[in-house]
């Protein structure tokens, strides 16, 4: 008894917590793969308002799992075929007008991506977030749950935490509520517009609401998305960037 | 015949006056030849942030230097130009725009600051043209030919005649981006500016950041910088509503009590450099005076007066301290100007400082100003004043009888 004892209490002590845990990463990390599947293709528009202009790009983009990301700027004219390649956990920028490829630096990677009010941060962090932070469940309704996440103390993360909302029963992302490190909300970013492609849930509109900047704002909206188009590793190369 | 007496007296004892004497005149003459270096340093240290970046002072759009704003721009306007250069105490100014983003050169990308310029226009404010370490600087003519700092030109290994791609986001949203050409490559020991500026033509970022005749600023140099904060006041009461001028001591906080303790740290250094030789001083006319009890009765026994007696000690202390502060002067004189015309270069032992936002060039050199002389030579005067008024005291408190009878 007295040899199980420890064992058992052990097995109480951590049991619960990482099941739970597991349970709710994998539900953060099912809606965040929503919009990749294996490989996608997609043309968006997106819609940058700003305190002193608003504009409208279209882009074309393709991914690959987590890793691999390219998108392509076909409208206004004067910014077609502006490419930014996100590889792994490096950025490049394909800038047609002087023929260079850039490749962003990490001091820079907390700049805004296009413009907008995505930073490139954003393009290399955000699909890790099941990696780098850890779950606690918050509420639970039979609409949604929501789900804070705390960083982990080896991640390097810009946030202080993230309050994840899922919506049920469908488990897509609803609301994500973003922190920093003083716990003040930075900004928001709302999924609406669900619609079913290739049998996934998918929103097909996204907005990023900067908390302080009221009358700013981006919106992403999928115009076309297909899944499992088969492209491979190749295709996110830097001769491809350049096209 | 008080006056002669008195001269007489100081020379009675010759060693020991010129003892005291040489006290006095070497730390006059090393107090102006140390406040001269002082000063020297702060001029360095002044016109390396001045005249290497800001200028002496800068005219803005209102609330534009609190977070640098793009969008608090406003229109370059040759009317005010000329109106501004008119002005007598402006001597040299430069219109400018500034834009931040990414600078690179094929696969190093660094955070830059650049600054649209006329280059003929931003010789006559700052001295970076005279700063170069390679290549020319370029002219109005050239479109695209910039100009940037050592440790940014290090980081991205360029050198004059590569070519630079900057990106950045322009006023109107899009992914303003262009090529540029080295032209010239400066060094000011600044790290800060090493490592970030980038000269541009004015024209290219205008046009890049889509800001077309628009500037964030109008950079001016005046007659006499440690002066600026007034011509600051008076040319902002002259311009537009929404622009206001802006001196160093503003811009540059630190900067202004850097000096400001400078002028303190002066004081204390004077106070006890002659603290020192007040009391040599006093030594030597309390010596002497005891030295004459005798004398002294025998003066008040044949009727001199006690005021005439502290008149006579107090006139030896007097002359000594005109003489010291004479030849103190000279020799400071002679010892300041060799500080100046030569100097003393560190540069193969250190390195340069930035200090206060400023840059500390690694070199002693001695500049003349006027209060660096003046204030130390009547200070000098008053301590010896000062220095003999005990003894003085003590003369004219003797009582005729009882100094006769001394020894």
């Amino acid at each position: 008894m007295l040899r199980i004892f420890p064992a058992l209490l052990l097995l109480i002590l951590s049991l619960p917590h990482p099941l739970w845990a597991t349970d709710l990463r994998a539900l953060v990390r099912k809606a965040e793969e929503q919009y990749m599947g294996l490989s996608s293709k997609s043309r968006m528009e997106m819609r940058v308002r700003s305190e002193h202009w608003e504009r409208t790009l279209v882009m074309d983009a393709w991914s690959l799992g987590r890793e691999y990301f390219l998108v392509r700027i076909i409208a206004p004219s004067k910014e077609r075929d502006v490419t930014t390649l996100k590889a792994d956990k490096e950025v490049w920028n394909y800038l047609p007008k002087v023929d260079r490829v850039i490749k962003v630096p990490p001091s820079m990677m907390g700049g805004a991506w296009m413009g907008s009010h995505i930073t490139n941060d954003d393009l290399v962090k955000a699909n890790k977030i099941d990696e780098d932070y850890s779950f606690s469940l918050l509420e639970e309704t039979a609409e949604h749950l929501l789900i804070e996440c705390i960083p982990r103390p080896d991640a390097a993360v810009v946030w202080g935490k993230i309050v994840y909302e899922i919506l049920l029963p469908l488990e897509i992302p609803g609301k994500v509520a973003y922190f920093d490190e003083e716990m003040q909300l930075v900004r928001e970013m709302i999924f609406d517009e669900v619609r079913q492609i290739d049998g996934r849930n998918i929103p097909l509109r996204m907005r990023i609401q900067p908390t302080e900047k009221p009358q700013e704002s981006t919106m992403i909206r999928y115009s076309e998305l297909d899944f499992n188009i088969g492209i491979d590793k190749s295709f996110f190369s830097l001769r491809n960037l350049k096209r | 015949m008080l006056l002669r007496l008195a001269s007489r007296n100081l020379w009675r004892n010759r060693r020991r006056t010129l003892l005291t004497l040489s006290a006095m005149v070497v730390s006059l003459a090393l107090l102006t030849l140390s406040l001269g270096v002082f000063s020297g340093m702060l001029v360095d240290i002044l016109s390396s942030t001045t005249e290497q970046y800001h200028g002496h002072l800068v005219i803005n759009a209102q609330g534009y230097l609190d977070d640098r704003d793009m969008y608090l721009n406003f229109p370059s306007d040759p009317e005010l130009l000329k109106r501004l250069q008119q002005d007598g105490e402006v001597i040299g100014s430069s219109e400018r725009l500034r834009g931040f983003g990414l600078v690179s050169h094929k696969d190093r990308s660094y955070p830059a600051e650049l600054l649209g310029i006329r280059p003929e226009m931003e010789k006559t404010v700052t001295k970076l043209h005279s700063q170069l370490i390679a290549g020319t600087f370029p002219s109005d003519a050239d479109p695209n030919g910039a100009v940037l700092g050592s440790g940014l030109a290090k980081k991205l290994s360029v050198s004059p005649g590569d070519e630079l791609v900057f990106v950045t986001q322009a006023a109107d949203g899009s992914i303003g981006n262009d090529l540029l050409i080295v032209r010239a490559i400066f060094s000011t020991g600044h790290s800060g500016h090493d490592n970030s500026l980038i000269l541009v033509p004015k024209a290219w970022l205008q046009q890049l950041m889509a800001l077309e005749g628009k500037i964030h600023e109008i950079a001016l140099a005046v007659r006499d910088p440690l002066r600026a904060a007034e011509d600051a006041q008076r040319l902002t009461s002259q311009l537009n509503d929404g622009l206001k001028a802006t001196d160093w001591g503003e811009l540059l906080p630190e900067m202004r009590e850097a000096i400001a303790s400078f002028d303190v740290s002066r004081f204390i250094f004077v106070v006890i450099l002659y603290f020192a030789t007040g009391l040599g001083i006093l030594n030597t006319v309390f010596m002497s005076v005891m030295e004459r009890t005798r004398e002294f009765g025998i003066l008040m026994a044949l009727g001199m007066r006690p005021l005439q007696i502290r008149l006579i000690v107090l006139l030896e202390c007097l002359l000594l301290g005109l003489l010291g502060t004479a030849l103190g002067l000279v020799v400071g004189l002679l010892l300041s100007s060799y500080m100046a015309l030569v100097g003393i270069d560190l540069s193969g032992w250190i390195t340069p400082v930035t200090y206060a936002g400023g840059t500390i060039q690694p070199r002693l050199r001695a500049i003349f100003e006027q209060r660096n002389f003046i204030d130390p030579a009547y200070m000098l005067l008053l301590v010896s004043l000062l220095a003999g008024f005990l003894p003085a005291r003590r003369a004219a408190r003797l009582q005729p009888v009882a100094a006769l009878r001394e020894d």
